[in-house]
């Protein structure tokens, strides 16, 4: 199952696009293959799609802010890009609003947050 | 009055049946003429509280229904479980408690995303929540 | 107007025919008994309906859904085929297609039910009178139940389509309303404005948040200015909707600039203690849009005079 969340590497930049409904082990996973990926590129930044995503519960938003503030301890900037108006409706009713992670609408916006200048 | 249409039950007992029950239940609510929100809404509730049972109860049922009250169709999801029960439900109800060391947004969370909200608890003989999602007019 | 929608509205299938027709005993034998009295429904249908519309028309408020003598004329042709069928021997899903426009139609011209329920009423005493000239007191009897068995069930039908079509319309000016109680401009490009006009109860501040996360998504905005300049009252219900509609502004890569923000708003604001940290506010629009237009990387400036 993890083979279907491919981590992409694009310089310094790994490019996490989660296409797939994540379970709660698939989650945890995920998260340390990234980490591990971090360490072993040496990456400066770190870009995870959501696009795919139609809901996102407590469970998986509270690994992707953690995944973002681990990525940041090892040097590696995060942003998380592509959450549907209607993930961000629901993350904020229930109460939990990310803080400390870094948004953008879409993959360019993305990579230029980060620094990065996609060549067109 | 409020009318059962269709009823399924469905187990809760393992990790799996998480993504399981949730799916079914956004299929569902996809059906029942929810717009896009409704249906995010009802389906990470649905997620959190499937998650609890089997989490924090080790297992238990989901009874998913579609319901009408005539003029609205609805559905309604019950999760019930056999587990030690919830404690100090008025701090879990605050949001923010957990006893597992996670958001404890859960409850708090969901009772937030629908229209209806009840839960029954006892500690030492279970656990069992009911909400309902209904379609705008 | 779609019948059939109704019918699936009201989930009006056999099974439902069945058990409605049998809580409201409409039997075989009843719609045999009233098939038989077509000669007589003919016969006395022109003077029947002439009576039932001399009391319509003779009462003020209903008087007024009958404009004209041509309006009169229509639908005493329709009433006629209404009338007709109650001799028709038949109460199947066509029969209640044929009823459901009953309440549709009344619905629309704005007639409420306790109006038909009278003239249902008016119905039965006429025809009543009429069974009891033409035939024995006995069978008469039996016509005139069998009568008010299919009418009852007739009225059931209309009420809950008339119910059905009321839902309805009440959706279809809610939604007119939710377009105009939530507006958003495009005032540059990635720039969006939402002004805010009246009061925000809990429902308005919901459709306002996902109205608006739609919108920053679909063209992709940067900055989203919302205007509170319009909204009389702001108090802790409005206050957190806002905050809750800036973080989820956020969770999709853009940001808020609140303004209209006048001396008794800021105060509210301070003494709920409500959280205003990650929030660009401003007292003015047009301060607002200024400072979209400066986080764009743009400026606004005077053109130099000419000459
Ligand atoms: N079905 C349940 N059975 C027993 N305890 C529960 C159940 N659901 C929730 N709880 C208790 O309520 C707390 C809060 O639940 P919740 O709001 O979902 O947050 P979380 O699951 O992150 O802890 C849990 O930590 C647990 O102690
Ligand atoms: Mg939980």
């Amino acid at each position: 199952m993890i083979g279907s969340v491919p981590i992409l590497r694009i310089g310094r930049t790994l490019l996490l696009s989660i296409q797939l409904e994540l379970s709660d082990a698939v989650a945890e996973t995920l998260q340390n293959d990234v980490l591990l990926a971090i360490e072993k590129h040496g990456t400066s930044s770190l870009v995870i799609d959501i696009t795919g995503f139609d809901f996102v519960d407590t469970y998986v938003a509270r690994i992707l802010a953690e995944t973002s503030k681990m990525a940041r301890l090892m040097g590696t900037e995060t942003v998380i890009v592509g959450m549907r108006p209607e993930v961000a409706a629901t993350l904020v009713r229930m109460g939990y609003t990310m803080e400390g992670v870094r948004f953008a609408l879409d993959l360019d916006e993305g990579l230029g947050l980060l620094g990065h200048v996609i060549a067109r | 009055m409020v009318e059962v249409i269709s009823r399924v039950e469905v187990p809760i007992a393992c990790e799996d049946d998480v993504v399981v029950v949730r799916r079914r239940v956004r299929v569902l609510a996809g059906q029942r003429q929810l717009d896009s929100f409704a249906v995010a809404a009802v389906t990470t509730a649905t997620s959190e509280l499937v998650r609890n049972v089997f989490v924090h109860a080790g297992g238990g049922k989901a009874i998913l229904e579609e319901v009408t009250d005539g003029t609205r169709y609805g559905l309604r999801a019950t999760f019930i479980d056999e587990g030690p029960g919830i404690d100090d439900l008025e701090r879990v109800l605050r949001g923010g408690y957990s006893t597992a060391h996670t958001m404890g947004l859960g409850l708090s969370g969901s009772r937030r995303l629908v229209d209806r909200f009840e839960i029954e608890t006892e500690p030492g003989k279970g656990t069992c929540v009911k909400i309902e999602k209904w379609a705008p007019f | 107007m779609d019948h059939q929608k109704y019918l699936k509205l009201l989930r009006f299938d056999e099974a439902e025919l069945a058990s409605r027709r049998a809580f409201f005993k409409v039997g075989d034998e009843d719609l045999k008994r009233l098939a038989d009295l077509r000669a007589f429904a003919e016969q006395h249908s022109d003077a029947v309906i002439d009576a039932f519309y001399e009391m319509l028309l003779g009462h003020a408020e209903t008087k007024r859904f009958f404009p004209d003598e041509a309006a009169v004329r229509r639908v005493k042709r329709l009433q006629r085929d209404y009338f007709l069928g109650l001799f028709s021997g038949r109460c199947d899903l066509e029969y209640v297609q044929d009823r459901l426009r009953v309440g549709a139609a009344h619905e629309r011209i704005g007639l409420s039910p306790k109006w038909y329920l009278g003239a249902y009423r008016q119905y039965l005493a006429l025809l009543r009178t009429k069974l009891l000239a033409d035939f024995d007191a006995e069978r008469a009897e039996l016509c005139a139940q069998s009568l008010e068995r299919l009418v009852f069930f007739d009225m059931s039908i209309a009420i809950d389509t008339y119910i059905a079509a009321n839902v309805e319309t009440i959706g279809r000016h809610q939604h007119a309303i939710r377009e105009l109680s939530t507006p958003v401009i495009r005032v540059h490009d990635r720039i969006l404005l939402m002004p805010l006009v009246g009061t925000v109860d809990s429902l308005r501040a919901s459709q306002i948040m996902e109205t608006l996360l739609v919108r920053v998504v679909d063209e992709k905005a940067r900055y989203v200015i919302i205007d509170i300049a319009g909204v009389p009252v702001v108090d802790t219900k409005v206050a957190d909707s806002l905050v809750k509609t800036t973080s989820a502004v956020r969770l999709l890569g853009a940001e808020t600039i609140l303004t209209g923000i006048s001396p008794p708003i800021a105060r509210t604001i301070v003494q709920l203690g409500v959280e205003i940290v990650n929030m660009h506010t401003r007292a003015r629009l047009q301060e607002g849009i200024e400072l979209a237009l400066e986080l764009a990387g743009k400026v606004i400036v005077d053109r130099k005079p000419t000459g």
